[in-house]
């Protein structure tokens, strides 16, 4: 274990100086070989199958007009039709735009933040200080985002919103600002928000990986010299850059499909040309008026951008940083 | 590395103040949405609409809870929440990390296809009628099983394992086989005891998913109230209005708003929802914060 | 809606061949429907039912949908719940839909797999079960074996059918009370009791009345403890956007309320009634309510919570709502001690000429209860709808027990335990949870507020002395100023209107396929965007804003879709009263 040792050699390189994978010899043989592996991931690659491989049949809705009160072969087959209309209303294009910007913002402060936090968590000396901070800043996870969306109107008011207070008593502002009627506003807000509820959440994955590495490498940091903020950048990053880059290529699979509950809550009336994201979208015009099959076709397109998104960042990082998930 | 006595330049108690002061802006930040969620399940429900509650009850009262816990299934739902969470907690943890561990080898020749047919996993579903198909046809609807067994392998889990074993020093599977232990004793003897903070990590994830999901009792289980789990009873104290619909129907609104919940009650149920759950994260966060020294297993 | 398919007539002939000893083909029977009409005075229907309609008393369960939550359901053990058991040998194994579900992910889940249960409450998505074939038709079980049901719906038997192409009787309604009365108004426009005092109990008949007084009375007093007082906020959080905003649009032109349409009573013919002229005048009013400053600046952006918060400050003097949708605020009001700064109910019109709708009435057309093809012995189940919709069965389901909820005095008047009382009034969850009153008010039919039984009590508990009984003296001081009892005594009465013909049309099934439905979300997504960039726009805009609003919302199809509501308004008109088109 002597190259762990080296300053400047991330924990991960290091440790990595694998047998490359047998392809010449027989398949039988090496199945035999690697019988244990193949018992140890098998039944589970069945269930998988069984469990989330086998409902895809529902995915033939998209090409009909699906009825719940019909039997599957009564149902009417429509082609594209349901694809036809998706890429001819404009508001997918619009709902699109603002899943797409809010995913971004999401994908970029979701990452740096929480990284950031863990990597101040463990520059902490104190146990306790450690700890308590660690363990109040993951409990804004368990608050709804109705409670969360509540506070952050009351935030942002015009009448007695501390930050209108502040920006008036600082004299940036005159007037205060109606924040929440603005959409230009929103996916700031909105990412804010998040931030704030999720930091501390995001960052025990972190944490977790900055436990797995080595305290030798820090030990040899000291010794040559180096402080703390360059430990941090030579150590601590390269040690979780594994788990940052997995997080990262899954994470920019999942753009397209965030989900909708946050901007639900945060959203009104004078913003839904910037709050409505695709997954809302789905819901309102599928699912919720018993369009099955519009429903299916959205959620569709929204699967086949996700895995081109997966492959893509799985490619790519794998030619850059040697890290994938595939 | 926490304790060395290092002499500390001037920088470094710089940079010292600045994590101090950061971090205790960021607890008293993201302290107060609990607070203020505590302090209203505490605050009277009429008095609570005034509003301008924020971190201390203005008219204290008890009546919150004891409203909810009147509520008859609280203690059978809390079984079967606890029940599920054991369980599928550990399930998916036996499932995410051997499945992680056989992905982690370089040499197992499935390696690829396993982790690419488990990636797509994340990415689609075929939708809430054919899986609502799918269960019926496994005769699982209606059973405990039906919370564990439909997300027992998660792909994300799988992926984070690994990429914490891949973090590990290979030097110890090898020697390891050299003394002739077979691929399983080295996941369980060898790889498991050391992947503790993730394992730990990816327990809490389960076990806060788990706890929290009502969906599948909601679909499934509803008629069962054996099997209910206790958010989903809580759910039904939660009753309020039909938004769903459009149109509305100003008598119908009028007798469902007169059930609807107050605030008070709803921050009382996140409360009584949240702190079982809560109360799991010390046990599992010295695993994750703190550290350890791979030395010790190093040969 | 082209719902029917023959397979499902043919399982509903079938089901009907099988459980009635060989009745089919009901559909087309001209006959029957003239009977259900007459509400079962030929012999020949009274003297089937003398013996078919005698009560088995066997343990029988019966597995239970319902689309509204229940949260507090007690499974038949609180004392009504045993009573029922007791006297019908019925135990009903109940699963309520939680949180805003009106079954709306359920039911198709039922319909896809075929598993339902005995009986099912199943509100806007009947529909679905009903295409299924999973709903068996009611019509002959109804008349052979069950008076009682007969009897109380009477000459609304009719309304019961399920379409004019399918006069089958799928469920029974029982989320309202027949004959129900309105002893006082909650709607309309509100005042506090206090400004209505200062002021002198003005009149307030019309929107330049309302606004003068709210006007006049924030120019005497700017600040309300302390805090600006707001003349006049709305809610427009999510769908009390329409409770707020919009619905009063039509309630001061003189239109009733169906829903997002204007339905032309003479023609039949429907449109999105923001179209109408008159209308675009009221959000007019709005605009410059707003531009004088005397909306909220934050009607559009508060949430739910912050309204009622304002709401219970006591600061906001006027509201156009109905009081289920401010009542928490108001509460905390009372709670407080504030009456004074609870409100009153006018019913405002934009100008004289037109005439305050709200006690229009509908007549039956309502969510009730569906057989369904899982039930093994419908009969048996409609027997027991039928003893749970006599008189015997409603006292019970609303009075409870006597003896145990409610007494009967010297004069033979009910009254209710004053303990029971308190309890519902004050302990509402446990109290029901114990006895069981009003747990079971959709399982029958049954009578309204103010109809009275043969002993010449009301069957519900709450009648006119209540309500006088209920009002702060501030309320008592306000009406006296304007010589009313109630609010009520401020609108025009229920005997001024003609029944509604075409019933209740936002309950009016629409189809759950094709574009309706589409274009129907695209306009609520129009007008919740654009009525409040309406209201919030210069008002030498209002026009130009308001007018792209109406062209957007024929953009999005409204034509099309009105088209297809007048075919069902006429339909539903032809069904129920035989007119023709």
């Amino acid at each position: 274990m002597k190259a762990l040792t080296e300053n400047g050699v991330t924990a991960n390189e290091s440790v990595t100086p694998r047998p490359p994978a047998k392809r010449n010899s027989g398949f039988w043989k090496s199945v035999l070989q690697q019988k244990y592996l193949y018992l140890m991931s098998l039944p589970f690659v069945i269930w998988v199958f069984i469990f989330s491989y086998v409902p895809i049949w529902g995915w033939l809705m998209a090409f009909q007009n699906y009825k719940p009160a019909k039997t599957f072969g009564e149902q009417k087959w429509v082609g594209l039709d349901n694809f036809k209309e998706l890429f001819h209303d404009e508001r997918f294009y619009l709902v699109l735009r603002n899943t797409l910007s809010m995913s971004i913002l999401g994908l970029i402060f979701g990452f740096v933040v929480p990284i950031t936090f863990a990597i101040m968590l463990n520059e902490l000396r104190g146990s306790i200080f450690k700890r308590t901070v660690q363990t109040v800043s993951y409990l804004p996870h368990f608050v709804s985002w109705v409670v969360v969306g509540g506070i952050v109107y009351k935030t942002l008011a015009i009448d007695g919103g501390i930050v209108n207070d502040l920006l008036m008593w600082l004299h940036i502002t005159d007037e205060p600002i109606q924040f929440m009627a603005q959409g230009k506003y929103f996916w700031g807000i909105l990412t804010a928000s998040d931030i704030w509820k999720e930091t501390g959440w995001g960052a025990i994955i972190y944490l977790a990986a900055i436990t797995g590495i080595d305290k030798e490498l820090y030990e040899a940091a000291k010794v040559d010299g180096a402080g703390r903020i360059k430990q941090a950048f030579n150590i601590t990053l390269p040690g979780i850059r594994s788990t940052v880059m997995v997080l990262l290529i899954m994470n920019i699979g999942h753009l397209i499909g965030i989900g909708f509950e946050k901007q639900f809550q945060l959203q009104n009336n004078l913003v839904t040309d910037y709050s409505e994201v695709l997954d809302l979208y789905a819901l309102k015009y599928g699912i919720q008026i018993m369009r099955f099959s519009y429903g299916t076709a959205i959620s569709m397109f929204t699967s086949v951008v996700s895995v081109i998104l997966l492959f893509a960042a799985n490619g790519l990082m794998k030619k850059f940083t040697k890290e994938s998930i595939m | 590395m926490g304790g060395k006595a290092f002499q500390m330049t001037k920088g470094e108690r710089a940079f010292d103040i600045f994590l101090y002061t950061a971090l205790t802006l960021i607890m008293i930040v993201t302290l107060y949405p609990f607070l203020n969620v505590l302090a209203i399940s505490f605050n009277e429900s009429t008095d609570t609409v005034r509003g301008g509650i924020y971190i201390f009850p203005r008219a204290w009262t008890l009546e919150n809870y004891q409203r909810i816990f009147s509520y008859t299934g609280l203690i059978q739902g809390f079984k079967i929440s606890i029940l599920r969470t054991l369980s599928g907690t550990l399930l998916g943890l036996i499932s995410a990390s051997m499945l992680a561990f056989t992905l982690s080898r370089p040499e197992f020749r499935a390696r690829k296809f396993i982790s690419t047919f488990l990636a797509l996993t994340m990415y689609f579903s075929g939708g809430m009628v054919p899986m609502y198909i799918l269960m019926k046809d496994l005769n699982l609807i209606g059973t405990f099983w039906i919370y564990i067994l439909p997300g027992m392998v998660s792909a994300f889990n799988v992926f984070i394992i690994r990429s914490f074993m891949d973090g590990l020093p290979f030097a110890l599977q090898e020697s390891a086989k050299l003394d002739g232990a077979n691929d399983f004793m080295i996941f369980y003897k060898i790889i498991l005891p050391l992947c503790k903070p993730v394992l730990a990590t990816i327990a809490l994830f389960l076990a806060v998913g788990q706890w929290n999901e009502w969906f599948t009792t909601y679909l499934y289980n509803g008629n069962k109230p054996h099997l209910t789990t206790l958010q989903y009873e809580l759910m039904k104290v939660l009753s309020s209005t039909n938004q769903g619909s459009g149109m509305v129907n100003a008598n119908d609104m009028a007798r469902q708003m007169a059930q609807i919940s107050p605030e008070s009650i709803k921050m009382a149920i996140t409360i009584v929802v949240t702190v079982p759950i809560l109360v799991v994260y010390p046990f599992l966060q010295k695993y994750f914060v703190g550290g350890m020294t791979l030395g010790a297993v190093k040969a | 809606m082209n719902r029917k398919s023959t397979k499902t007539i043919f399982t509903l002939m079938l089901m009907s061949s099988m459980l009635i000893a060989g009745c089919g083909g009901n559909n087309n029977n001209a006959a029957n429907n003239t009977t259900s009409n007459n509400t079962g005075n030929t012999p020949a229907a009274s003297n089937a039912a003398a013996d078919d309609t005698a009560l088995d008393t066997s343990p029988f369960t019966i597995s239970f949908f319902g689309g509204d939550a229940s949260p507090n359901w007690n499974k038949m053990q609180d004392e009504v719940g045993k009573a029922i058991t007791e006297k019908t040998g019925v135990t009903i194994e109940a699963e309520f839909d939680v949180g805003s579900g009106g079954g709306d992910q359920k039911i198709p889940m039922m319909a896809a797999s075929g598993d339902v249960p005995d009986l099912i409450f199943a509100k806007g998505n009947l529909s679905t079960l009903v295409d299924a074939g999973l709903i068996i038709d009611m019509t002959e079980l109804i008349d052979k074996y069950a008076p009682n049901l007969k009897k109380v719906y009477g000459e609304n038997m009719g309304r019961l059918k399920y379409s004019l192409d399918d006069q089958a009787i799928y469920q029974i309604p029982t989320n309202m009370g027949v004959g129900q009365q309105a002893f006082d108004a909650t709607g309309g426009f509100e005042i506090q009791h206090r400004v209505l005092k200062e002021l002198g109990y003005p009149e307030v008949k019309t929107l330049a009345d309302y606004e003068k007084v709210l006007k006049d009375y924030v120019a005497l007093h700017p600040e309300t403890d302390g805090q600006p007082t707001i003349p006049l906020t709305l809610n427009a959080d999510d769908w009390k956007i329409m409770i707020t905003v919009t619905n009063p649009a039509f309630t001061t032109t003189g239109a009733p309320d169906d829903g997002e349409y204007y339905v032309d009573p003479e023609t039949y013919e429907a449109q999105l009634h923001y179209k109408r002229p008159a209308e675009k005048e009221y959000f007019r009013w709005l605009n410059g309510m707003y531009a004088q400053g005397l909306l909220d600046k934050d009607t559009f952006v508060q949430k739910d919570d912050q309204y009622k918060a304002k709401v219970a400050s006591g600061r906001v003097l006027g509201l156009i709502s109905q009081e289920w949708e401010y009542s928490d605020g108001e509460n905390a009001l009372k709670a407080a001690g504030k009456d004074e700064y609870t409100y009153g109910h006018f019913p405002v019109t934009l100008s004289d000429e037109y005439k305050d709708h709200s006690f229009m009435q509908t007549g039956i057309d309502g969510y009730g209860l569906a057989i369904t093809t899982a039930a093994k012995d419908p009969v048996r189940i409609i027997k027991w709808l039928d003893w749970m919709s006599s008189d015997e069965g409603q006292i019970l389901r609303t009075w409870g027990i006597e003896g145990t909820h409610y007494t009967v005095n010297a004069d033979g008047k009910r009254e209710v335990l004053p303990e029971i009382s308190d309890g519902l009034a004050n302990d509402t969850a446990n109290t029901q949870k114990k006895t069981g009153i009003g747990q079971y008010l959709i399982f029958g039919a049954r009578y309204g507020d103010g109809v009275k039984d043969s002993t010449d009590n009301y069957y519900t508990t709450s009648f006119p002395d209540q309500i006088v009984a209920s009002y702060s003296d501030a309320e008592k001081e306000s009406l006296a100023g304007y010589k009313a009892t109630t609010w009520k005594d401020l609108f025009p009465k229920e005997d001024e209107f003609p029944i509604k013909e075409t019933g209740a049309l936002y309950n009016l099934p629409v189809p759950t396929d094709g574009q309706y439905q589409v274009i129907y979300k695209k306009t609520q997504d129009i007008i919740r965007k654009r009525i409040p960039e309406a209201i919030l726009s210069k008002p030498a805009d209002f026009d130009k804003v308001y007018d792209a609003f109406l062209a957007e919302l024929d953009k999005a199809g409204a034509q099309d879709m009105e088209k297809e509501f007048t075919e069902l308004v006429k339909k539903r008109v032809t069904l129920w009263t035989g007119k023709t088109f």
